[in-house]
């Protein structure tokens, strides 16, 4: 059963359950992906995959319920399903349905047609050819994966909204396996945009060179250092911590930056925006998962906090207007709050008199296990890394099985200096982005 | 779920250009949580995941495809989308199906689905708040109630027609508390194949919420920990996580297969310290990580992994099977029908030793007892993991002293399995989910307490 269909049978259900407040979110989406090993195809996967959710608000409670088997029995099962879970419910805040309204942002998406099946295999293999290439320590497990994708969200309410987004792109991911006697090391480089706009040569260049790089690496000596991260990694480091600018948490007291709003959190030099029509994101968003209108904003502005991140609920709490941040993991999800695209805005300096001025330290490019050794509540990190002694203000040997560790809000803090050379990786719906930055005084932990 | 006869009818499609192993995956699942926070019962997560993965390979060409569509229609139009991405070709295998009961060996006396939703909210508040009224300085708890009813049919060209129902339940609890000095969490995550009687026959819930505060508050008051490389000791239960980290999924075909593991073409000779054996086992019953087939329809075993230090086998699924030249042995797994089958851990531990568990507290001069642990991660191209301590002491002159903070674990899989140099006896294996290409699944880890003589410890 198409989803038009099955929306009018689970509003005829919900009408005749005496329902006045309900929504529904429905997400689908499409994609085919081609992986290599050696110099052939060695998987090819498509799903199409959509789900529905239901949410209705019984006695002042939001109750949900959700489903991929779009059928008539279950368009009126998820109805009954979502009035018996409101029953058990027991929160004190005010429920929210989206009323929409206000302007919705028009803004550029790059619009590119999606390559054929043909066109993604022959670059696929192309991509393995031209990674072989660049050098002869390129060896098996090397992989080529070539993607094209397409998402698609719509949402309808009984106050009257009805809002639908779109989005597809197409993407190539190079990762580089190099061998060295028994040593072994691996890097990946990523490029979304149209088939002809990946650059493969470049892109297989880049991920060799950068596993190439790492060649002998040992463990950093222990101590305190400035230190100098690499885009991903600062990037990784605003993924594992944005959940603490989230009002939600602030507000159940999850959050070390509940109250701080228009108090100076970081260094003058840095400033965090989350812009929801970046040019970088697969999945620019005019609309939010409560479909309020979203808008790009400063969420730190030169080293203060301008505003946490809202969604109807909390921004009634705080008395504030929502910040089109509502989000939802999956179709089925509850509605939280997230950022779109998290970008910390460059600077004026390029990597290069960043590096020379830290002087002497270490150069981290990645930061592995933010999902274990990292707290957003506390802040406190300690993550295995991978990078480059500082060495006369540049890099230089490559080092391994380090840890780094401090506290992300003082991080925040002791931000020295931000360079130009932003990069942004996008995945999905969160997007996050940074040029290198550098920190004084974090402990590494090597040897 | 789908009839036999469709079964073949659409495997028959899939096998059409060609295809020398055709595989039609279907699945209901109902998965369903409860979650209290700030005191109240603010959500319940209610989702039924419905559809269909069918592959296809060619000799070492693999094709899947997925949909929601689920009618026959569907099916057909799936299974010929991964025919035509295989090739050109006509049908060169025949399709008969035949119905294999492989037998449950998971009971399950309390159905989730079929008991109240206030059942559930009692043994959820009664963990929550035996954990929010442990002490003044438990500031927040947040507490879930999980139940997952995974029904399953798998049909494939080796002719197995077979239906499982995989029933897990699990509560988590996590304990933030505040004395001062910044925030600390506690957690604590016991799960089974099992329905709501887990709570009754194994796991007290508020005994559970008590061991959430009772860490938080811990390590609240803890400073933190001393880096720097040295002994650590680490206990039972979730410290498993270390080999399933370090090791587990270096031996997983999905690496080996390809080379890019540390253990790869290494069966037979010495990768760990001859006080180290494991398993991978499936076949427990009614615990977290076990299947009485895999999602391939291979029954499930018990397989040595390494005995007394000595590589013994690999986990394999078909496909890394047919890179190997090896046996499937019941390891293919997926989170659900849109994630493409691979090798995965199931039950994975280490097993008791000969060492005593006070002698091996008390052979450390200087050095972290890691009594609990957190998630972590590795690339099994180098071997180089990470994990999170969550729950640590320093050990002077062979005792137990100050609780610490932040402490993280790093090292090189294949050095740390020979650093390995005392095992102790208290096995106990604790749940986790386990996150890799084919998706998030319920895994268990588990070890006795071992000493690994040094290992770099991060901190600050």
């Amino acid at each position: 059963m198409r989803y038009e269909e099955f929306k009018n049978l689970v509003v005829q259900a919900a009408e005749k359950a005496g329902l006045t407040d309900y929504e529904l979110y429905y997400s689908a989406s499409e994609s085919t992906e081609i992986e290599t090993f050696r110099r052939e195809v060695d998987k090819f996967s498509s799903s199409a995959e959509g789900g529905v959710c239901f949410r209705a608000l019984v006695n002042g409670q939001m109750g949900y319920a959700s489903t991929e088997d779009l059928s008539a029995e279950e368009a009126e099962a998820i109805v009954a399903r979502a009035q018996e879970n409101a029953a058990v419910l027991e929160s004190a805040e005010e429920q929210f349905l989206g009323e929409g309204g206000g302007q919705y942002e028009t803004f550029e998406k790059k619009e590119y047609p999606l390559p054929e099946t043909d066109a993604l295999i022959k670059a696929a293999l192309h991509g393995q050819e031209l990674a072989y290439a660049v050098d002869p320590r390129v060896t098996d497990g090397t992989s080529t994966v070539v993607m094209r994708m397409k998402q698609s969200v719509a949402i309808f309410n009984s106050r009257g909204l009805d809002l639908s987004a779109e989005n597809q792109a197409s993407l190539c991911y190079i990762a580089a396996v190099v061998k060295d006697g028994e040593e072994m090391n691996d890097e990946y480089k990523i490029k979304a945009g149209p088939i002809d706009e990946w650059k493969q040569e470049e892109l297989a260049e880049k991920a060799v060179k950068a596993a190439l790089a790492k060649m002998g690496a040992k463990a950093a000596p222990t101590g305190s250092y400035p230190v100098v991260f690499a885009p991903d990694a600062m990037s990784a480091l605003l993924m594992t911590f944005s959940p603490a600018f989230s009002a939600e948490a602030a507000q159940k007291g999850l959050s070390q930056l509940a109250g701080k709003e228009g108090t100076k959190i970081a260094a003058d030099c840095v400033t965090l925006v989350d812009d929801p029509f970046h040019k970088d994101s697969l999945m620019p968003m005019p609309f939010d998962a409560e479909g309020m209108p979203t808008r790009r904003k400063n969420v730190i502005e030169n080293g203060t906090l301008t505003t946490l991140l809202h969604n109807l609920k909390t921004a009634k709490v705080a008395g504030v207007p929502t910040t089109g941040n509502a989000s939802k993991r999956g179709y089925a999800g509850s509605v939280q709050i997230s950022p779109f695209s998290f970008v910390l805005a460059p600077g004026q300096m390029s990597e290069e008199e960043l590096l020379a001025k830290a002087g002497s330290g270490v150069y981290i490019d990645t930061l592995n296990g933010t999902h274990a050794g990292a707290d957003p509540i506390s802040g406190d990190f300690s993550l295995q890394s991978l990078g480059f002694m500082i060495e006369d203000g540049k890099k230089t040997r490559p080092v391994k099985d380090f840890t780094v560790a401090g506290n992300f809000f003082d991080l925040l803090q002791h931000v020295e200096a931000v360079a130009d050379n932003a990069e942004m990786e996008s995945f999905g719906m969160t997007n996050f982005g940074s040029p290198s930055v550098m920190v004084s005084g974090l402990s590494v932990a090597g040897e | 779920m789908i009839s036999r006869k469709l079964c073949e009818r659409v495997l028959a499609a899939a096998a059409s250009t060609g295809a020398d192993y055709a595989e039609l995956f279907a699945e209901k699942t109902f998965n369903r949580s409860v979650n209290m926070l700030d005191d109240k019962v603010q959500t319940v997560g209610d989702n039924v995941v419905a559809g269909v993965g069918i592959r296809v390979f060619k000799g070492l060409r693999s094709v899947a495809a997925s949909t929601v569509d689920t009618s026959e229609e569907g099916l057909i139009r799936c299974a010929l989308q991964a025919a035509q991405a295989l090739g050109e070709g006509k049908a060169e295998i025949s399709i008969v199906l035949k119905e294999r009961r492989f037998g449950d060996i998971h009971p399950i006396k309390l159905v989730p689905g079929s008991e109240s939703l206030s059942r559930k909210t009692d043994i959820l508040k009664s963990a929550y708040f035996a954990a929010r009224k442990a002490d003044d300085a438990i500031v927040q708890v947040d507490a879930s109630l999980l139940d997952v009813d995974h029904n399953i049919l798998v049909a494939n060209s080796d002719g197995i027609y077979a239906e499982d129902r995989q029933i897990r339940t699990r509560l988590y609890i996590t304990a933030v508390a505040d004395k001062g000095q910044g925030t600390q969490t506690g957690s604590t995550g016991p799960g089974a194949r099992k329905g709501l009687e887990f709570f009754e026959e194994d796991v007290d819930p508020a005994a559970a919420g008590k061991e959430a505060a009772r860490q938080a508050l811990v390590m609240a008051g803890a400073g933190y920990c001393p880096a720097g490389v040295m002994p650590v000791v680490i206990d039972n239960g979730f410290g498993g996580v270390i080999f399933h980290e370090a090791c587990g999924h270096s031996l997983e075909a999905s690496s080996v297969a390809y080379g890019v593991s540390q253990f790869a073409g290494k069966l037979g000779q010495q990768i760990a310290n001859e006080k180290v054996s494991a398993v991978d086992d499936g076949t427990i019953p009614n615990a977290w990580g076990s299947i009485n087939f895999d999602d391939e329809g291979t029954p499930s075993h018990r397989n040595v992994l390494i005995e007394k230090g000595i590589l013994k086998g690999y986990m394999i699924d078909k496909y890394g099977g047919r890179r190997m030249g090896m046996a499937p042995t019941g390891n293919a797994r997926r989170q659900n029908y849109s994630f493409v089958t691979t090798s995965r851990m199931t039950n994975t531990f280490i097993l008791d030793g000969e060492d005593k568990n006070e002698d091996i507290i008390a052979s450390v001069e200087y050095g972290l007892y890691a009594k609990d642990m957190g998630g972590g991660s590795v690339n099994p191209a180098t071997g180089g993991f990470n994990f999170a301590v969550k729950e640590g002491y320093m050990i002077r002159n062979g005792k137990v002293c100050e609780p610490v903070r932040g402490a993280s674990l790093v090292g090189t899989g294949s050095e740390i399995l020979m650093k390995i140099d005392m095992v102790g006896q208290n096995l106990r294996r604790a749940q986790g989910m386990c996150g890799s290409s084919s998706g998030s699944i319920p895994t268990d880890v588990g070890q006795p307490m071992i000493r690994v003589s040094s290992i770099t410890v991060g901190g600050r």
